[in-house]
């Protein structure tokens, strides 16, 4: 399964950081062998600050208890130049921790800046300081205290750029933190700025999109309302040009999203022009499912799409999250996604079909037949669905619902009394405010 | 002439009397001396004199030719007055009169002449005698009165042009003549140069004569030597009295001389080929590399000035030569960097004085892709006139390369200098060469340039020893340092994708459009349609198209044919109809992709017009074939159109997807007879009225035995691509066409119809189904299609027509009080048009029509409103799209940058940006 593994494609376009997580996620699902997980990981950490991470990775990997000397001498470093950005940045930070001198801070940047300047000699050195001393906590893997600071620096701060990559910096310690309400108000900070934001060229903007997406997979995917935001997100018109031109895997979330919620029709349609579109640059086996019931009409097909599907979402980092309850895991949403995309086979099935045995239906629903059974009772009964079973021959008869001739012509003509009549007042008024005027 | 003695004898002075001399029988002797001349010069190889030396002897000749016509006309005439015959005599004053345009024509002067005057004055003479003898009048016959007539008119409107020297000449004769005489020799001064420089000559030949045999060490020279001297201009000869010893030439002197012949180009009477030699000489006696450039120049330049028409292309030598003119150039530039060329800045007088030594900045005043792209203009307009079914336009092809190389060269050269935009040009003009050529000819291109390089070797060695031998060695040898032979990496699309990427970077937006469309071409030449699609969507030139110049236009048309062509073959039908049909709505494709000239039966063109398009032609080499253009784009319509007629039979006028294909049909239609299929067009109509009949084997026979296939790389591909098409498409129509027949239907039976998989047959049916286009329900158990009787009866239908009517109405009602008390309703517009969509998509008892229906929206909006506006959905789509046209057809070719107009409106509603004027069509499938 490891052929339909996106964490090659997504990887570029995430923080070092956050590819922790994708990778963690890979070892427990053994995709790939340990050894080579375990190198990926110490290749990650070699450009980080982590560096008793990487200890621990390196003895792990090369099952010593020894590290090598240059690690040992790279800590030193590290932590040297952690003490002296910490000291640089100490008088501002001192001061932000004064609970009474912060409030002494206003709305107003440049009123602070000053302030600052007069009554605590803190410069734009320090300020300075400030951000790179947040950035190394970064680093070193201490995302609390990055955010806290990166926090602090964006209220000091008046260059944009700066202030945008801290906030990029704020938005990935969040998540690393798992703290996905914040994260998510972050991420609306960034798209913001990144929409209102004049780029040097679109090239660059388009760029930034990308990495907003892969970043919010995490948030989406861990926050309640996470689903429909993503639609909200994916699918407006920039970020969608975004994925079909540079980022065409993302379109596997998109799709998944759509189909575990149920209340973004309109949009659908649009969608599955879009997957049409983009097939000849990607497939996975969830756009393919799409494709197979609403552009080919195959039902065999889907149904065999809807079995890799499983596959895929559970081996997805994003999409195969676990939920533990007691000792008893599961994937919540690759439930959610089988129920929905057996109701979306079933719906298409009943639309063309006048009557269905009860026995291939059970067999396209991945159910067996008192289950299938069962299934469609339930959707007959909660009114989903307008047809009946016919229990003798075991077949389901769907109720023709052609529109009513009458009602049709009804619907037509409504609107001419009210357009004639408004017509007619137009005129009246008309007339009138011309004797007016006479 | 000798009459000239006896009137005036004794007062003509000696000079005179010998230019005389020498003009009577310079006609003879010196044709001969020049005949010799050739000769020898033919031994000496220099075609540009040759050339020259040509012309000049044909000019003498012609004229000479011409004034004997003259007199044995006048001789005719002669014997005509003698037996009295009119006839003839009339006739030979037609002629004369022809001749003598010819005569003056070839003199350039606006003199009549003497000969001429005194045939009229004789005609004129012998003309009123013959009217004062009436009794001779009565005895003609009837034919030679009729010609006295008309003589007797026409020769009275004839001389009253040359009234005044008749009346010269009558008064006196003799010095009429004699003035004449001396008129001529003023008049020919120009052409007679060298009788007059005759003493200064005569001087000079010995010298030359010595430089002559000093350079050759050819004691015989002797012999030819005076023939040689006539062929060399007089300022040929007094440059190489001046620069006869080598050591004596100094910067200086070689300055002086160039400035002195840069001063005289553009002046009347100055040869330009002359021009081009004496530049070419002094190149050879410059002393320093910066002086020989700055002189190089020159000569490229006034190597295109040879050419002075718009119309016609640079002599191909000359071509070549500038060709090698340039790359010596750039080996100058090389081997000197600091050499800094520049057409921005006026140099000091003395710059160029600066020698080889010198380690600053030398400025020297040009531009490299203003020369190169004037090569490339004069290269393509050589191959837009030379007949391409002849020899020689393929030898003419053979010079690609070297153009090749040398744009290679220049890029590589202004790189280096830092001169990003310019090396963007100079990439645009490599990318044009290549862009429309599919790997084979690009492979054969590339072979040929390998060869080249040794077959040239050979030719070129030859001429360059014998030049070295005449010529004084030049003082600054220039190795040949840039490569002469292009190089080429292995496949087309990475060169392409070198070259354009340096274009993305820092061409300016022209070049970067041209370089745009040029990939997008080539993209679609690879069949790779999604790429240039894309390409096409995201670069948003067809918004900005109509502001671009017309030959990006015509560009910018031709990508979209090759896209066209290119989703064909890859089984993409409806993107391959949208993006073909606009070239073909007007009729004008030859037009619009500058593969001929469309005569046009309502507007004549001007000739200025005419011209214009000429000089816009494409090269044959490059056209897209027009008859695969064609049936392409016919069968694209058919596959879509033929199902969509089926399904819309009771409303014909519904929805017409191609209008062009309509018009076709109907005229096919209206014919008794129908003949075996000719043309393509003959074969697409049999094919669809096969297919109409759901007879896909015949209809798909009939598309097969078209021979443009052979044309398609991959052939059986795209045939069996077309086979499965037509496969389905029969099926869906026969359903449309059928099914209120049925009541039920099989699967099996439908797939063994139209020799379908009863996967496909089911997911075709499906998907009609889910459309609802087709009114039916599978009956899963018995694997059945069960028809609904959903058709209305005649009294529903008939009420459905009337509430349409109704609606019509309200709006013209609206549409008419809106005119009159203006805007009143505008508010509740959209509000309505929703309305009337509705309203179709129901009158269709539709739901198929639910996604034309917003795309019908958005596109209804941007049409102009015609009288149907409103009706129907529909409808209004396409008099939207006629506006389109109509607005096309009034620019001349202005409007082919309107093409796929639509499809952007359809799309801006759809996204933003880069969205999907292809998918316009997909709606009604999906």
């Amino acid at each position: 399964m490891a052929n339909y593994d996106l964490t090659p494609r997504i990887a570029p376009n995430l923080d070092r950081h956050l590819v922790f997580p994708l990778l963690e996620f890979l070892q427990e699902r053994q995709l790939y062998p340990d050894q080579d997980i375990l190198r990926a990981k110490l290749e990650l950490l070699n450009q980080t600050n982590m560096v008793d991470y990487a200890m621990d990775i390196h003895r792990a990997f090369y099952h010593t208890e020894d590290v090598p000397q240059d690690m040992v001498d790279r800590r030193a470093e590290v932590v040297a130049r952690l003490k002296a950005l910490e000291e640089g940045a100490s008088p501002l930070v001192n001061f932000l921790q004064n609970e009474k001198a912060y409030q002494e801070l206003r709305a107003e940047k440049q009123y602070n800046l000053q302030m600052l300047n007069e009554r605590y000699q803190i410069g734009p050195e320090q300020i300075e300081a400030l951000y790179q001393y947040a950035k190394f906590q970064f680093e070193c893997g201490n995302y609390s205290g990055a955010a806290d600071y990166l926090y602090l620096y964006r209220t000091l701060c008046t260059n944009s750029e700066r202030s945008l990559s801290a906030l990029w910096g704020k938005l990935a310690a969040e998540i690393l933190m798992q703290n996905w309400d914040i994260a998510l108000d972050e991420l609306n900070r960034v798209k913001e700025i990144i929409d209102s934001k004049s780029f040097s060229s679109p090239l660059n903007q388009v760029q930034n999109r990308i990495w907003l997406m892969h970043w919010s997979l995490f948030i989406f995917f861990n926050h309640d309302n996470g689903r429909t935001q993503i639609i909200d997100l994916f699918n407006q018109d920039k970020y969608l040009n975004a994925i079909q031109t540079s980022a065409p895997h993302l379109l596997r979330y998109l799709a998944t999203a759509f189909v575990v919620n149920k209340r973004r029709r309109p949009q659908f349609k649009d969608f599955i022009k879009v997957i049409q579109q983009e097939q000849y640059s990607y497939e996975d086996p969830i756009t393919e499912f799409l494709a197979c019931v609403y552009v080919k009409y195959d039902f065999d097909a889907a149904q065999q799409k809807m079995r890799e599907c499983e596959e895929v979402i559970l081996n997805d980092p994003f999409l195969g999250k676990r939920a533990e309850e007691g000792n008893f895991a599961s994937v919540p949403l690759r439930d959610e996604f089988l129920e929905n995309a057996r109701l979306f086979i079933f719906e298409t099935y009943c639309r063309i079909h006048q009557r269905i045995d009860m026995g291939v239906l059970a067999e396209k629903l991945n159910l067996n037949y008192e289950e299938a059974e069962r299934w469609i009772v339930n959707l007959i009964r909660t009114s989903k669905l307008d047809a009946k079973i016919d229990s003798k021959t075991g077949t389901v008869l769907m109720e023709p619902n052609q529109p009513n001739v009458y009602e049709q012509l009804i619907d037509h003509t409504k609107a001419l009394s009210g357009r004639t009549y408004k017509l007619v007042s137009q005129l009246l008024e008309h007339a009138q405010t011309q004797q007016a005027a006479r | 002439m000798a009459s000239r003695f006896w009137t005036q004898g004794g007062d003509s002075e000696t000079e005179e009397e010998e230019s005389d001399y020498e003009q009577e029988d310079n006609e003879v002797p010196v044709e001969d001396i020049n005949k010799a001349a050739k000769s020898k010069y033919l031994q000496g190889s220099d075609t540009e004199s040759d050339d020259e030396d040509g012309q000049k002897r044909v000019v003498k000749s012609v004229k000479d030719k011409r004034f004997e016509e003259m007199t044995a006309t006048i001789d005719q005439m002669k014997n005509a007055m003698k037996i009295n015959d009119w006839v003839s005599l009339q006739e030979s004053f037609d002629k004369i009169n022809k001749q003598l345009e010819k005569v003056m024509r070839v003199n350039e002067s606006d003199r009549v002449p003497n000969v001429y005057i005194k045939a009229l004055v004789m005609l004129e003479d012998f003309l009123n005698q013959a009217l004062a003898n009436k009794e001779a009048k009565k005895k003609m016959s009837s034919s030679n009165a009729k010609a006295l007539n008309s003589m007797k008119q026409k020769l009275k409107k004839n001389n009253k042009q040359y009234e005044e020297m008749i009346n010269k000449y009558r008064e006196n004769p003799e010095v009429e003549e004699e003035e004449d005489g001396d008129d001529d020799d003023e008049d020919g001064e120009e052409e007679d140069s060298e009788f007059e420089e005759d003493p200064s000559k005569l001087g000079m030949e010995s010298d030359a004569e010595e430089d002559e045999d000093k350079e050759a060490g050819e004691d015989d020279a002797n012999e030819t030597g005076p023939g040689w001297e006539k062929m060399m201009s007089k300022k040929d000869k007094l440059m190489d009295k001046q620069f006869k010893d080598p050591s004596q030439i100094t910067w200086d002197t070689v300055n002086k001389k160039f400035k002195e012949i840069v001063a005289a180009r553009g002046r009347k009477g100055t040869g330009r080929i002359e021009l081009v030699e004496q530049l070419t000489f002094l190149t050879r006696v410059a002393k320093t590399p910066a002086q020989k450039l700055e002189i190089l120049f020159s000569v490229v330049s006034a190597q295109f000035d040879v050419n002075p028409s718009l119309n016609t292309h640079m002599p191909i030598n000359v071509w070549k030569k500038c060709v090698q003119n340039l790359l010596t150039i750039l080996d100058i530039l090389t081997q000197y960097a600091n050499i800094v060329v520049d057409d921005m800045v006026e140099p000091d007088e003395n710059e160029t004085q600066k020698g080889t030594d010198y380690n600053g900045a030398i400025r020297i005043w040009g531009n490299l892709v203003a020369f190169l792209e004037r090569i490339d203009v004069e290269f393509f307009k050589s191959l837009q006139v030379i007949d391409p079914h002849t020899r020689e336009y393929i030898e003419r092809l053979r010079d690609e390369p070297t153009l090749a190389v040398l744009s290679q060269n220049v890029q590589e050269y202004l790189e280096r200098a830092g001169d990003n935009k310019g090396a963007a040009k100079v990439a645009l003009k490599r990318v044009e060469l290549i862009y429309y050529k599919p790997q084979e000819v690009y492979d054969a291109m590339r072979k040929l340039a390998e060869q080249n390089e040794g077959g040239e070797g050979e030719t070129d060695g030859e001429p360059k020893a014998v030049e070295e031998s005449r010529a004084p060695p030049s003082f600054v040898a220039t190795p040949e340092i840039v490569p002469r032979k292009p190089t080429f990496p292995e496949s087309s699309r990475t060169l392409m994708d070198i070259l354009v990427s340096l274009i993305y970077r820092s061409g300016d937006e022209r070049t970067k459009a041209r370089a745009m469309l040029c990939d997008i071409y080539h993209h679609a030449l690879l069949d790779e349609f999604s790429t240039s699609r894309d390409l096409l969507l995201m670069s948003h030139l067809q918004d900005s198209i109509q502001h671009m110049d017309i030959s990006t236009q015509i560009l910018f048309n031709r990508a979209m044919a090759q896209l066209g062509l290119s989703a064909v073959r890859v089984g993409l039908i409806a993107e391959g109809h949208s993006c073909l049909c606009e070239l073909y709505s007007a009729g004008r494709v030859k037009e619009l992709l500058a593969q001929g000239v469309s005569q046009s039966r309502f507007h004549e063109k001007t000739p200025e017009q005419e011209r214009m398009e000429r000089r816009r032609q494409m090269p044959y080499h490059m056209h897209i074939n027009l008859e695969l253009l064609e049936a392409v784009h016919l069968i694209c319509a058919m596959l879509l159109e033929v199902p969509n007629m089926a399904a819309n039979s009771h409303d014909a006028k519904r929805k017409v997807i191609s209008k062009t294909f309509r018009r076709l049909l109907e005229v096919s239609e209206r014919q008794t007879f129908t003949g075996p299929p000719e043309n393509v067009r003959d074969h697409v109509m049999a094919a669809t009225r096969a297919l109409r009949q759901g007879d896909y084997q015949k209809a798909f026979d009939v598309i097969n035995s078209l021979d443009i296939w052979r044309l398609l790389r991959n052939k059986d591909s795209v045939l069996e691509m077309l086979r499965a098409k037509i496969k389905e498409e029969a099926l869906r129509t026969y359903l449309f066409t059928y099914s209120s027949s049925y009541d039920s239907l099989s699967l099996d039976q439908l797939a063994k119809m139209f020799d379908l998989s009863d996967k496909q047959t089911h997911s075709i049916v499906s998907k009609m189904m889910i459309t609802e286009e087709l009114h039916a329900s599978w009956d899963q158990p018995t694997r059945c299609m069960v028809f609904h009787d959903v058709e209305h009866t005649r009294l529903q239908a008939l009420a459905f027509h009337l509430t349409e009517k109704l609606t019509v109405l309200a709006e013209s009602n609206e549409r008419a009080q809106e005119s009159r008390i203006g805007g009143g309703g505008l508010e509740n517009l959209p509000l309505r048009r929703r309305d009337g969509h509705d309203y179709a998509a129901a009158a269709a008892a539709s739901g198929g029509t639910a996604r034309w229906q917003d795309l019908s929206f958005s596109q209804g909006r941007h049409g102009t409103g015609g009288g149907r506006t409103g009706y129907n959905a529909g409808g209004r789509t396409y008099s939207g799209q006629a506006g389109g046209f109509s607005r096309d057809r009034t620019g001349q070719s202005r409007g082919v940058g309107r093409t796929y107009q639509t499809g952007s409106a359809a799309r801006a509603s759809q996204m933003d940006g880069s969205t999907r004027m292809v998918s316009l069509n997909r709606g009604a499938y999906a």
